[in-house]
């Protein structure tokens, strides 16, 4: 069963651009190998880190959005944790939570419906008052 | 003026806190999934000591706040955010 996830990982300032390729195309190569489709990839590039680690104060950031089976999921963990330019990495899933996510869009398209009604009715009364105004108005005038 | 000075006599005696209605502001823009991502709008609902704020302070509705709390805590595992700020700095 195909799931959907969110990768992201940090390598080492000092790694050099094709050691960042490197490890981008061998995730991608794992996820590809199970029929897996990747979605979207986010290269941040070097960046300041909040607080430093492994005594380094920058940071290679990158975020991939993929599609695939648990198995393929736990392989690339195992060849994140085993690279040595990869300071910290994080794999989570994003779909059990989509599905309570829709629901509560339901629930504000349903609040959205609710709000322009009443304000239909409200401009519908308010324009009928000002209409019956005018005519009591013209009618006084005569 | 006597009637005025009365009503600050009373208002002085009770404790009066002229404080805006708390609303989520998640809900208001309608965020379906809060990413770890932009840490600068998570850094927002942290306190000065890099604490998690509590929903009761920030008015976020009990959805959302559930999932600033994780968004928060893989924030700070990816070095977007400190997991605590000292006052030297």
């Amino acid at each position: 069963m195909k799931r959907k996830y969110e990768i992201g990982f940090l390598l080492n300032p000092e790694s050099s651009d094709e050691e960042v390729k490197k490890i981008m195309d061998s995730v991608i190569g794992i996820i590809e190998n199970a029929k897996g489709i990747v979605e979207n990839i986010d290269e941040w590039g070097r960046r300041k880190l909040a607080y430093p680690i492994q005594k380094h104060n920058e940071g290679i950031y990158t975020f991939i959005n993929t599609e695939v089976e648990g198995k393929a999921m736990a392989e690339v963990e195992r060849r994140l944790k085993l690279s040595e330019r990869v300071i910290r990495f994080i794999v989570f899933r994003l779909d059990d939570k989509l599905k309570k996510a829709n629901r509560l869009t339901k629930k504000w398209h349903k609040s959205e419906k609710i709000a322009k009604k009443t304000k239909e009715v409200i401009e519908k009364t308010d324009s009928d008052e000002k209409f019956l105004d005018k005519k009591g108005d013209e009618n006084e005038e005569i | 003026m006597k009637k005025y000075k009365d009503s600050t006599d009373s208002k002085q005696n009770k404790k009066y806190y002229f404080n805006k209605k708390k609303y989520c502001l998640f809900c208001k823009d309608k965020v379906k999934l809060i990413d770890y991502k932009n840490y600068r709008i998570l850094q927002k609902f942290t306190l000065e000591t890099g604490k998690i704020m509590p929903g009761r302070v920030s008015g976020v509705c009990g959805y959302h706040q559930k999932q600033l709390t994780k968004a928060i805590k893989r924030a700070r595992h990816m070095a977007f955010l400190k997991f605590v700020e000292s006052k030297r700095d």
